[in-house]
């Protein structure tokens, strides 16, 4: 990246230099006028599908699009499923559902000439419909003498549930070759409302990920690929 | 190439954080889950007084163990107080309580496997219907029964040493551990 920088920095100079020369000024102008290219950037995460074949516990993907509306301003949005089963020595949950997001994302990277870079902050709203599969669970007693305690192995559907929250994004995209975009961002999650089923609780949304006991802050990444369809270009 | 630096460091960082905090689930031993029923042994001459039962031996019916939970505390002990576990796989749940318990060892103090335990046998039969309630995620579910009723029958006819039986409640439940479920004179 600094060799390309470098010799178009170079060029710059050179066309400058020449420039200092010629009585004609208008060139100069042209030159220095930096096009910024528009248009709509869809991606895949793939930081989801490493973890669908490394995680057996684990399924889902996400498309991610975002579109340029001014220099700094992005609109951005994301649609996405997941299943997540939840296993621990009592119980045994499988949580299935897709999700939406939409929001903004302003970008903080000044960047040099034509590249287009980013690294930016972005809020979201985002909303989930899901449904848990209580596969099987254990009773728990802390009083071990008739052991070993009930084991449930009927499997109960709780389905229709729904989730919102809101979202603090944080990330970057890099472009790695011309129009292709790498990039991640980690997710900071406040949770709005949902639909607490009945005689239990949602372990886990998609696209919200695992919920705590103690708050309704829940926490995510993503790690995608992107590519930029242009539209057209906007001089800055 | 220096971009793909800047973007594994958080990515290792993160992926290493979500595994880490995956295992956090340990169900803390200060949460009400399966309550055991709880009865106070009165004086059945002055039933407001407590009354202890002297060298009282617990042992749940088909269960080879002696009843030494909470404490190991039902076994030759004086008490005034029962804190029993109930089957959570069945609708009854059967005690024998020992009155008074001696090692009997048929004139072989040397050999324990032929020991026998004597005194005043009494069997308490409790009935429950079961139901799941759903705690957290990491303690699961917990039962809870409810209209429970204490049956006391006489073992070996030597009579019942506890002689009545009296819930705090009608519909008696036992859905926590923080009052007495059942009353027992003797």
């Amino acid at each position: 990246m600094y060799r390309i920088s470098s010799i178009a920095c170079m060029l710059f100079f050179c066309v400058f230099v020449h420039a200092q020369n010629d009585s004609i000024v208008s060139t100069v102008n042209d030159s220095t006028k930096i096009k910024l290219k528009y248009g709509l950037r869809i991606g895949g995460d793939i930081g989801k599908l490493i973890r669908t074949s490394v995680d057996n516990d684990y399924t889902g993907f996400e498309i991610m699009a975002d579109y340029r509306l001014k220099e700094k301003m992005y609109i951005a949005g994301e649609i996405g499923f997941e299943e997540k089963n939840t296993i621990n020595d009592y119980l045994n949950i499988t949580t299935k559902g897709s999700y939406i997001k939409g929001g903004v994302d302003f970008n903080m990277y000044e960047n040099w000439l034509n590249m287009d870079n980013m690294i930016y902050a972005g809020f979201r709203v985002g909303a989930s419909t899901f449904s848990h599969d209580l596969n099987s669970f254990q009773v728990y007693s802390i009083d071990q003498y008739w052991a070993p305690q009930l084991t449930s192995t009927t499997k109960q559907e709780l389905t229709g549930l729904t989730a919102f929250w809101g979202e603090i994004i944080l990330g970057m995209k890099a472009e790695i070759l011309n129009n292709l975009y790498l990039g991640l961002n980690v997710q900071l999650k406040i949770s709005a409302s949902q639909t607490i089923p009945n005689n239990f609780d949602n372990v886990y949304i998609p696209g919200f990920g695992k919920t705590y006991d103690s708050s309704g802050i829940g926490a995510g990444y993503s790690y995608f690929l992107a590519y930029r369809v242009p539209l057209y270009k906007k001089v800055k | 190439m220096k971009y793909f630096k800047v973007l594994i460091i958080p990515i290792l960082l993160i992926a290493a954080l979500s595994i880490s905090c995956e295992r956090d689930d340990i169900c803390p031993n200060a949460t009400a889950t399966t309550p055991r029923l709880i009865i106070d042994l009165l004086d059945a001459s002055n039933p407001d007084v407590a009354k202890n039962v002297f060298d009282l031996i617990v042992v749940g019916v088909e269960n080879d163990m002696l009843l030494e939970d909470p404490v190991p505390e039902y076994v030759f002990t004086d008490t005034d107080n029962l804190v029993l576990p109930l089957k959570t796989t069945d609708n009854t749940t059967e005690y024998i309580l020992i009155k008074e318990a001696t090692t009997n060892d048929n004139g072989t103090p040397d050999d324990t496997t032929d020991d026998t335990t004597d005194g005043n046998y009494d069997r308490i039969i409790i009935n429950y219907s079961r139901e799941q309630v759903f705690v957290s995620r990491a303690c699961g579910f917990k039962t809870i029964f409810k209209n429970v009723t204490l049956t006391i029958e006489d073992v070996n006819n030597d009579g019942r040493w506890m002689l009545s039986r009296e819930p705090l409640t009608d519909n008696q439940s036992v859905e926590d551990e923080t009052t007495t479920h059942f009353n027992v004179s003797h």
